[in-house]
């Protein structure tokens, strides 16, 4: 299949050049088969956590496996870079960036952050930045990646500054305005911010974020530099490179994009300066750009990275390809979620229009879920005793609130899901209510 | 033997011996590894190593567990399998505790977290700035990156050691080694790291690894890396003998696991500490074990299938024991038919390689770059279906090569690092032998050698 096709616009938004869409559409039966891997019976309402693989993929994955087990030499002198480069062109397409060059694959987010912190980390190291130069997040961001900031620019003599906004959010400008605050304390006593990372949809909770405005006003205020965390980016929300304007920007493509574990991006703009990125794992290649090297950390298996073209396929099995998916999601998880909040009498963590294909629902109150650690045993209990998948979050309740809700659930919406799930959810908290559980009587 | 019983148990200690009711037979073994591509001498199992169908079926079913239920795998048997998998290695390696055991993809990135460890070192201030990393000069080109990126970049300064090849004896290595120890403490520099491969990759031998330990103990080096890639499955490891501070070997290549996993063994020290996996997950600072087991989402199976290569291995006579016995056996049984047919000789003595083997090239081949090996490499692989990687060995600066090495026409310069696995067969070094004998009768030299 020609991954580098025709021009389809579908709608007044710029698209990037799309390959041509399949000629017939996949069929309700297909779909079915393509995900019958799943464990059946379970509602399977969590795709933001680890995303999902259709058979046809898995096979195509292991197509690619078995071609380096066949002859591993002759994949590696002959094969790998060329057909690495082909990935990174659809991903280019995918992301509307200008160029090649801009997109390296690596294995996750988790690595992405890895490689853009370990280099703020050398410029403290070697006096480009000065020590208590500062680096702004959002209170939300990953774990993984507050656990990076840690090790690579506290430890290097960066201060590091979360921008905190209330949960649930009611609009954009409550994001805004907090992490304009987050800027000021950043550029506190002659600091300079060298960098600062945002979210393009925060894990848990997750809330879409405006991170165009929020760059253009890192822009104002003089950021050195922009990292847009869109591990929760394709397929969620719109993600167009030059749109939005960062200087680096990681997506998964395991999540939404249908590639198995492993497959993930980070573009980072070609701009006049050097950019000293480098991969963490040094192989030969050292020296030959990100790109190159993302492309040979040692041996290991790179089929994940291979089946990109594979993967967008699929995507284009489907109405409308990848907007089409999103806008589905998106309608379908908003439906639900409002299912769920007037079923259980509680609210959505954010508005409609402020979501992406996952949403936060509030779950009763008399649930009494008390802390992360309570949050997670609601889980467990969720997932053993109704069959049931999904993240909840604890919120720490405002002072003086009565009866708050603390507890929110994460619903997901994919192709895959069907409406029983989250009926299915939705009578499992019920029964909960009904027969007065409370998490207290998890908290063995 | 029963390939269920990783589930939830570690059943297979391989300090005893298990009980086989029959040896797998030929027949089976070509069977497991009907795979690779027929027709093809596959006579390097040393670079990209091999992994039988057996433990590739496990490995598709521990893919598959993730993906059709990836929550309930990351919390509930994703940390129990890597666990298992540490306890196999630790076994294997004769290491105190589990704890010394870390899971990662290969030896490159086991040297990325050792180095990142020095080049702390020397940033924050705790080395002075041109102390030294001493290494073979023949270090794996992505270690002398690394070296570059992490170690040279942070102030530090590196010594090489030279490895003479070819080698008459082991004494040739220890007498360059002592030389280089001489050279990283001169001018009251400390050597705070030593870097010392246990099977080269290029030229290869066996290093006497317990021996220069033990020299760099005597002489104050502050940590001692043991780059083993090529051991596990290949040598005998017992890293508590050897007494290095940090030993790594990949799986992949001679121990039958998929690409990739390596182990990298960290002796319990306080110094150990300070280890991380650059990639930082939430897990960071609950370990090295614990931080490896969690770098964000990716495929672990190759890291979880150790045990049902341990099975494979133990349906063999002897284990891994009787395997690494008779492919050393056999890969000096062909080198030396190799040799003879060629008039040429081997690039050390047997007793200083494992199942691998350096044989000289008729020099009439007139091997005399790096660009002349890669050229005979491609051009064996496309027109004789033989895979093998051949070694430059530029000549003494003072025109005389090494002792022996020389052939009835001029100067070896050229070396053919053959390798042995259970796959083998003597027709594949047969085609290989008669590849090159017709080269040289068609009077072929490496610069014509077309590799399209």
């Amino acid at each position: 299949m020609d991954t580098i096709g025709a021009d389809t616009k579908i709608s007044n938004t710029y698209l990037p050049e799309k390959p041509e869409l399949s000629p017939t559409l996949i069929s309700d039966t297909e779909l079915l088969s393509e995900f019958s891997h799943h464990v059946q019976n379970i509602a399977r309402i969590n795709n933001g956590s680890f995303g999902c693989c259709p058979k046809s993929v898995i096979s195509a994955q292991q197509k690619w496996q078995l071609e380096f087990l066949k002859q591993p030499d002759d994949f590696y002198f002959n094969r790998l870079k060329d057909e690495i480069l082909k990935s990174r062109l659809v991903i280019r397409d995918l992301v509307n960036a200008d160029h090649v060059d801009e997109i390296s694959i690596v294995d996750n987010a988790t690595t992405a952050t890895a490689i853009v912190l370990q280099s703020v980390a050398w410029e403290f190291l070697q006096g480009k930045f000065n020590k208590g130069d500062a680096v702004v997040m959002l209170q939300y961001a990953y774990g993984a990646v507050k656990k990076s900031l840690e090790a690579y620019v506290t430890r290097a003599g960066g201060y590091v500054i979360e921008a905190w906004f209330l949960f649930p959010v009611n609009s954009d400008g409550e994001i805004v305005s907090e992490f304009r605050k987050a800027l000021e304390r950043g550029k506190a006593n002659g600091r300079k911010v060298r960098l600062a990372m945002i979210d393009h949809v925060t894990s848990i909770p997750s809330v879409p974020i405006p991170v165009k405005e929020l760059i253009k006003i890192c822009r104002e205020e003089g950021v050195d530099k922009v990292f847009v965390d869109g591990a929760q980016g394709i397929g969620c929300v719109d993600v167009d490179m030059k749109e939005i304007g960062a200087d680096f920007y990681t997506g998964t493509l395991n999540k939404w994009v249908f590639c198995p574990p492993g497959a993930a991006f980070l573009y980072c703009r070609k701009s006049n300066e050097i950019d000293d990125l480098h991969h963490p794992v040094v192989s030969h290649e050292y020296g030959n750009g990100l790109a190159i090297e993302s492309a040979w950390i040692g041996t290991r298996d790179y089929s994940a990275q291979l089946v990109v073209p594979q993967a967008l396929e699929f995507v284009n099995r489907f109405e409308g390809g990848i907007e089409g998916i999103k806008k589905r999601n998106h309608k379908a998880v908003v439906e639900m979620g409002e299912m769920l909040a007037k079923a259980w009498g509680t609210h959505l963590g954010s508005p409609p229009e402020m979501c992406s294909s996952m949403i936060m629902v509030g779950l009763p109150a008399i649930l009494g879920i008390s802390s992360d650690s309570i949050a997670l045993k609601l889980r467990t209990h969720l997932r053993n005793n109704f069959s049931v998948e999904v993240p909840i979050y604890y919120r720490v309740p405002g002072d003086g609130v009565v009866n708050p809700v603390t507890g929110y659930a994460r619903i997901s919406h994919h192709v895959y899901n069907k409406p029983d799930e989250y009926y299915k959810f939705r009578d499992a908290v019920n029964q909960l209510v009904n027969d007065k559980f409370t998490c207290a009587l998890l908290a063995w | 033997m029963d390939q269920e019983a990783r589930n939830g148990e570690l059943t297979h200690h391989v300090s005893k011996k298990p009980k086989l009711t029959r040896c797998i037979s030929e027949a089976e073994i070509r069977d497991e590894f009907s795979h690779h591509q027929h027709g093809v001498a596959r006579i390097n199992n040393g670079s990209f190593g091999s992994c039988p169908k057996s433990v590739l079926a496990d490995q598709q079913k521990w893919q598959l567990k993730f993906l059709q239920q990836p929550d309930d795998f990351y919390f509930n048997s994703l940390r129990k399998g890597i666990l298992e998998s540490r306890a196999a290695v630790k076994d294997l390696i004769n290491a105190d505790d589990v704890g010394e055991i870390s899971l990662v993809d290969n030896a490159t990135t086991a040297a990325a977290i050792v180095l990142q460890q020095i080049g702390r070192g020397f940033t924050e201030g705790r080395f002075h700035r041109n102390d030294t990393v001493l290494m073979l000069h023949c270090a794996f080109q992505a270690v002398k990156k690394s070296i570059q990126a992490y170690v040279t970049r942070a102030g530090g300064s590196v010594v090489e050691v030279q490895l003479p090849f070819p080698l008459a004896s082991e004494e040739e290595i220890i007498n360059e080694f002592k030389k280089g120890i001489e050279k990283g403490k001169k001018d009251g520099k400390m050597i705070r790291l030593a870097i010392i491969d246990h099977i080269t990759s290029m030229p290869c031998v066996v290093i006497p690894v317990r021996k220069l330990v033990k020299i760099c103990r005597d002489e104050g080096v502050d940590q001692v890396f043991v780059d083993a890639a090529h051991a596990m499955g290949s040598i005998k490891i017992d890293v508590k003998e050897i007494g290095a501070d940090f030993y790594v070997s990949n799986l992949h290549k001679w121990f039958f696991c998929p690409p990739s996993v390596a182990f990298l063994y960290c002796r319990k020290s306080i110094l150990s500490s300070d280890m991380h996996h650059p990639v930082v997950s939430h897990e960071f600072g609950n370990g090295l074990p614990i931080e490896s087991a969690w770098i964000g989402t990716r495929d672990y199976s190759a890291q979880l299938v150790i045990p049902s290569a341990v099975t494979f291995v133990s349906r063999f006579e002897g284990g891994i024991d009787g395997i690494m016995q008779r492919n050393h056996e056999q890969a000096l049984k062909m080198a030396r038919m190799l040799a003879n047919a060629w008039g040429t000789s081997l690039g050390s003595p047997p007793e200083i390689c494992a199942a691998m083997v350096m044989v000289g090239l008729p020099s009439r081949l007139r091997v005399m770059g790096e660009d002349d090996a890669l050229r005979l490499r491609g051009h064996l692989r496309v027109r004789f279906g033989v895979e093998v990687p051949i070694h430059y060995q530029a000549p003494k600066d003072d025109g005389q090569p090494q002792a022996g090495a020389r052939d009835k026409d001029g100067i070896i310069t050229g070396y053919a690092r053959i390798s042995h696995q259970v796959y083998n067969t003597l027709e594949d070094y047969e085609k290989f032998r008669d590849a090159v004998i017709l080269l040289v009768e068609e009077g072929q030299v490496c610069q014509m050698l077309l590799t399209e």
